[in-house]
């Protein structure tokens, strides 16, 4: 099992699990196929605009993220393993065919299990230390809220209101 | 309303919960808005609304999100009742796997949604 291997640190790391009524063969799809990934993989109001898969270990997933405003990010997440309907690990610490990647910042698992006529996952996100987030903030990655949070967190310490 | 204080526990975890509260409370343009002018100085309900082209009691559901997140916390004086921010909660939304966690939920939320919705077309 992959989860014996992986050490959860909670200062970097988050689990997630769901339990949804849809067959297994149907979540593996919607993380494995470009027409599918699109539609979902970048939290609203961003979209993804282009997407391409080639799923296999050292294979990767090229997306390009598109925020509000109109601006673009391309990304790229390699595939380390894939076992169809049960495990898919991707990072972005490594480039396609496992070549290190300049901004590493995270792996994701998700595993898949049967669960009557539904399927039952879970996504873990590990990520890297401070040092990594920092660079990985300061070269663009934006989670939709960076904007917003900071500018709040300017007012506050700009000394504009008592603490 | 009772204002869900700290959400820390320790070794400076946030709870899923208080997480998903502040960042829905901070997904709405009027209650953003309204944050910024409480980080000058508090207010009264009365001096926030007028700024507003809405119905009062939009207005009051909007300061209800705030107070539930714990982004601000409001008392009552006679009939005035005053707002102002609780910078502590707004500094958690400056952790960065708070914002990881959140992205992650809105993400599989998003998928779930487009899974049940694949599962219906396959249907036809």
């Amino acid at each position: 099992m992959t989860s014996s291997v992986i050490k959860i640190d909670p200062k970097l790391d988050l689990v997630l699990e769901r339990e949804i009524d849809v067959p297994v063969e149907l979540v593996w799809e919607a993380w494995t196929s470009p027409e599918h990934l699109r539609h979902w993989f970048a939290p609203k109001p961003w979209t993804i605009t282009a997407c391409e898969i080639d799923l296999r270990p050292g294979g990767t997933v090229n997306f390009t993220m598109r925020s509000p405003e109109g601006q673009e990010f391309p990304a790229t997440h390699c595939y380390l393993e894939v076992s169809p309907f049960e495990r898919l690990i991707m990072t972005d610490t490594l480039l396609g065919g496992y070549r290190p990647s300049p901004q590493p910042f995270f792996t994701a698992v998700l595993e898949l299990a049967k669960n009557g006529s539904g399927t039952r996952y879970k996504a873990i996100a590990i990520h890297g230390n401070d040092e990594a987030r920092k660079k990985h903030e300061e070269m663009g990655f934006h989670d939709g809220w960076g904007t917003v949070v900071k500018q709040m967190v300017e007012y506050i310490k700009a000394g504009r209101m008592r603490p | 309303m009772t204002p869900q204080a700290g959400g820390f526990e320790p070794q400076g975890r946030v709870s899923p919960a208080i997480i998903d509260g502040v960042f829905r409370a901070l997904s709405d343009p009027t209650r953003r808005d309204v944050l910024d002018r409480l980080s000058a100085h508090s207010a009264s309900v009365s001096d926030l609304a007028a700024t507003y082209d809405m119905a009062l009691p939009s207005f009051v559901e909007h300061l209800k999100v705030l107070e539930r997140s714990g982004l601000v916390r409001s008392h009552k004086v006679g009939r005035v009742r005053t707002y102002e921010l609780v910078p502590k909660q707004l500094r958690m939304a400056e952790n960065w796997l708070a914002r990881q966690r959140n992205l992650w939920e809105r993400r599989l939320d998003q998928l779930d949604s487009y899974l049940m919705k694949m599962k219906q077309e396959r249907k036809k």
